[in-house]
């Protein structure tokens, strides 16, 4: 059950676009292909649209489960309140749904088993920030409308957040953006490993619960102690701990902190991801598709 | 006894159409164009039990529509069908035992399992005890030469072997009527040859009615005695094969007699005529003669 | 009329047996499936000895009550899943016009669809569900109860699927509508009812198969009650029977060949 979303992701990109300014501007083409995908799922709009009402369910849980954890207004649950424990929810579902990854977990495997891959990698660019962009121009649809829609509830049904700032929406903004990208980057990896294994599906359910679990439902202090530092070392802290901790509860220690981290963690994803892809494309080179 | 009988029969799709961009996924929530596309019009045949017919036209003439309307997949929307004295729509389930179908670019079989396995599926399919299935399968893989790969999954098979494996599927509850969708399509010249000297077999022995639909003209003129040609979901031309090149080849002398004995394909000839030298022309040339007169190509 | 039933059944055995068959073909891709979907459900676990920290009850179910809803929960989707799986794929099926296939066939068309698909990973949420009930140690009575609740849930998970899937012969987007639904009543599912209150409560026991069939039968499997169990076999009765009578209303629109445009 719950394995994460099944949408389907509409056809294959053409790549002549920007060929010709490859040398002079060479992260162009990524713009274009960006562009490309964000216009077209601006026409599945809809689609995401109906989606909002397993986030709702979700997030409607939620209300009710804390409703009744809670046993007075006043309460504090490691260190949150109701309304602090129920944005935090909000806000990782909302990272959670809003990032669909169909692109960089289903696709790029099919790209791999079906062969397909042959003729994308000899493309003038690099199969994975390629992939990268295409998910990147995915989620800039989805992500809006679940904030837009993530705030109508939270103002709703919750009521606003105690202490929260506007000014600090550009930093949460790209903290978020960066989580986002962590994610896709370490999904990205799992995928790459159908270079040598046939369904790589099961590794990504193991990685979404984890994080689902470990990270989404629970703010890291929910954890006993002697476990919390070790939770900080793994990649949910990065990807939806930070950003959502920063949105409930800003500090500037604790912005620079998960800032500082998401860059180590986005710095070493990107190594461990192009290492697995030429390590793969060694190997098809070797044995043939 | 006719197996199957079709008097004016019709079938108009009701279509919705959307604008291309984002607006017109919009508006097409308010006010949904719907247009009328007439798939079949008027088409009225019979066949012979026993006989060998090809049906074929250009893309989108209304071939699969007639056949799915033969089948009882869809309803005509006018016009009567008999299939082996049955209306298909009404005893679907009843028909089904006795006509068999082969889409040569749709699989029905099972690919990752042996032929074996997938035709003791089929077996349980049409009711047949075990033992039936088991003496029919030894039957039918004896006289299609299935021998050496019976028990090899069916993914691992050439084509050739695998649209084998396919008719031997839909034969093996013995139907009288034999629908075949391009069988042929992508094999290499000897395997189309082997697998129409089969069909041809299943014909003889059996007696099999086969409605065959294809693109390949050697198909055509190897297997059916008769064809019909159907374009804009109107037959164009009913005639027999022998009958269709005789005619063709004395055309330009008998122009205006011809005229007389089968009007529909007259205009289609005539233009034919003029495009060209008639006299050392193939069954190709005369079906793609009769497309272009249609406007198609 | 028996030797109809009889035969019918034997294909249906058939095509799952060969559904599942086929997938053994890889055995590593079908172990790894099973396995890491059993760690997968497992995994949720963490969520609710978290909770049962913070308070001894979750909306007045014991941790023994909430593994025992999640054992069935997960039991009856695996179960609808290695029988039925095509119910959860079948806008795709009615959209892409390929139930010419079935249609053909001189079998029940419904059957013939529904078991035309397994998913393999639901022998794993099976798995886990039977290994969560007996972790719980329900007596042999109980178990019983567990097993006919798993068969009556199957059958409310597959209804719902159908039900909403049907209605892809008549709208677009269905497919995404069933999948959101689906998961919405095993969200729904898998947290105690007594955390409801109100309208959503009377909500989710009428419009979303999650009362009726997930919640009554755990507290049947709790205390139990004949006439609750009455009431949750006459439930699960009449929703299959609508979506029988959907899908087969649907299926004529299917023959009148107005419902799409790539099967000209």
């Amino acid at each position: 059950m719950f394995e994460s979303g099944r949408k389907s992701v509409e056809g294959a990109l053409l790549s002549a676009h920007g060929q010709g300014s490859v040398r002079r501007k060479p992260w162009r083409k990524y713009g274009v292909i960006y562009k490309s995908v964000l216009l077209e799922n601006l026409q599945y709009a809809a689609n995401v649209a109906l989606g909002f009402f397993a986030y709702f369910v979700f997030i409607y849980i939620y209300i009710r489960l804390w409703g009744y954890m809670y046993r007075s207004p006043e309460e504090l649950i490691a260190g949150y309140t109701k309304e602090q424990m129920i944005w935090y929810v909000m806000m990782t579902e909302m990272l959670y749904f809003g990032s669909n990854a169909g692109v960089v977990a289903g696709e790029v495997a099919k790209d791999i088993r079906g062969g397909n891959i042959a003729y994308l990698m000899n493309k003038p660019y690099h199969y994975t920030l390629y992939i990268l962009a295409r998910y990147t121009g995915e989620w800039s649809v989805r992500m809006p409308m679940y904030a837009v829609f993530a705030v109508l509830i939270g103002a709703v049904l919750v009521g606003p957040l105690p202490h929260f700032q506007w000014i600090t929406v550009p930093v949460m903004a790209l903290c978020a953006v960066l989580g986002i990208t962590i994610n896709a980057v370490f999904k990205l990896c799992i995928s790459l490993f159908s270079f040598w294994i046939e369904d790589t599906t099961p590794f990504q359910w193991i990685y979404n619960k984890l994080i689902l679990v470990v990270g989404i439902l629970f703010p890291v202090e929910i954890f006993p102690k002697a476990l919390q530092p070790l939770l900080k070392m793994t990649p949910i802290y990065t990807v939806c701990y930070g950003p959502a901790k920063l949105i409930v509860d800003f500090s500037l220690e604790k912005c620079v902190e998960i800032l500082m981290a998401q860059a180590v963690y986005l710095a070493a994803g990107c190594a461990l991801m192009f290492f697995i892809y030429g390590k793969g494309v060694r190997k098809l080179y070797v044995n043939g598709g | 006894m006719q197996a199957i009988e079709v008097e004016n029969l019709s079938k108009t799709f009701r279509v919705k159409r959307k604008e291309k961009g984002i607006r017109g996924s919009i508006g097409a929530i308010w006010h949904p164009r719907i247009e009328e596309i007439q798939a079949v019009n008027g088409v009225s045949f019979a066949v012979e039990e026993g006989e060998m017919l090809a049906f074929i036209g250009p893309n989108g003439a209304g071939k699969s529509t007639t056949i799915k309307m033969l089948t009882g997949i869809l309803y005509p929307d006018g016009g009567r069908v008999e299939v082996l004295g049955m209306e298909p729509m009404k005893k679907r389930r009843q028909l089904a035992y006795q006509i068999g179908t082969v889409f040569g670019q749709k699989e029905q079989l099972w690919t990752h399992l042996t032929p074996n396995d997938n035709f003791r599926f089929f077996g349980a399919i049409y009711d047949l005890s075990e033992r039936e299935t088991e003496e029919r399968i030894e039957e039918l893989s004896e006289r299609f030469a299935l021998k050496d790969f019976i028990d090899t999954p069916v993914r691992n098979l050439s084509l050739g072997q695998r649209i084998r494996c396919e008719i031997v599927a839909s034969l093996l509850h013995k139907p009288k009527v034999l629908f075949l969708d391009e069988p042929t399509i992508g094999l290499d010249p000897v395997v189309k040859e082997n697998v129409r000297e089969l069909i041809r077999q299943m014909n003889r022995e059996e007696h099999t009615t086969i409605f065959l639909t294809s693109h390949d003209v050697g198909d055509i003129e190897k297997l059916c005695q008769r064809i019909i040609i159907v374009n804009d979901g109107q037959i164009v031309l009913d005639d027999s094969v022998e009958h269709l090149k005789n005619h063709y080849l004395h055309h330009k002398s008998a122009e205006n007699e011809l005229q007389k004995e089968t009007a529909p394909s007259m205009e289609g000839m005539a233009a034919a005529a003029e495009n060209g030298d008639a006299s050392d022309a193939s069954l190709e040339d005369i079906i793609v003669e009769i497309y272009k007169a249609q406007g198609e190509v | 009329m028996l030797t109809v039933v009889k035969n019918q059944l034997r294909v249906c055995f058939l095509s799952i047996q060969y559904n599942i068959m086929r997938e053994m073909v890889n055995k590593v891709t079908f172990l790894t499936n099973v396995v890491f979907m059993v760690l997968n459900d497992a995994s949720i676990l963490v969520q609710w000895f978290i909770l049962f920290r913070l308070r001894d009850d979750v909306g007045g179910y014991s941790l023994r009550e909430v593994l025992m809803l999640w054992g069935l929960v997960a039991a009856s989707f695996g179960l609808s899943n290695i029988l039925f799986a095509r119910a959860l794929s079948l806008p795709n099926l009615i959209i892409n016009g390929k139930l010419d296939a079935y249609l053909v066939q001189p079998k029940n068309v419904l059957l013939g669809v529904l078991t035309s698909e397994t998913r393999i990973s639901a022998i794993g949420d099976l798995l886990y569900g039977v290994i969560l009930v007996c972790v719980c140690r329900p007596g042999v009575g109980g178990f019983c109860l567990f097993l006919l609740f798993t068969i009556t849930g199957a059958l409310a998970f597959t209804a719902f699927a159908l039900l909403l899937g049907s209605l892809s012969f008549w709208f677009v987007r269905m497919d995404i509508l069933q999948n959101q639904m689906l998961m919405g009543m095993i969200n729904f599912g898998t947290y105690p009812d007594g955390i409801f209150q109100g309208a959503a409560r009377i909500l989710l026991y009428v419009l979303l198969p999650v009362g009726m069939a997930l919640w009554l039968p755990s507290h049947v499997m709790a205390r139990f009650d004949g006439k609750m169990l009455m009431a949750v076999l006459g439930y699960v009765f009449l929703l299959s029977a609508a979506a029988v009578a959907v899908f087969y209303r649907g299926l004529k629109r299917y023959a009148s060949g107005n419902l799409m445009e790539a099967r000209l």
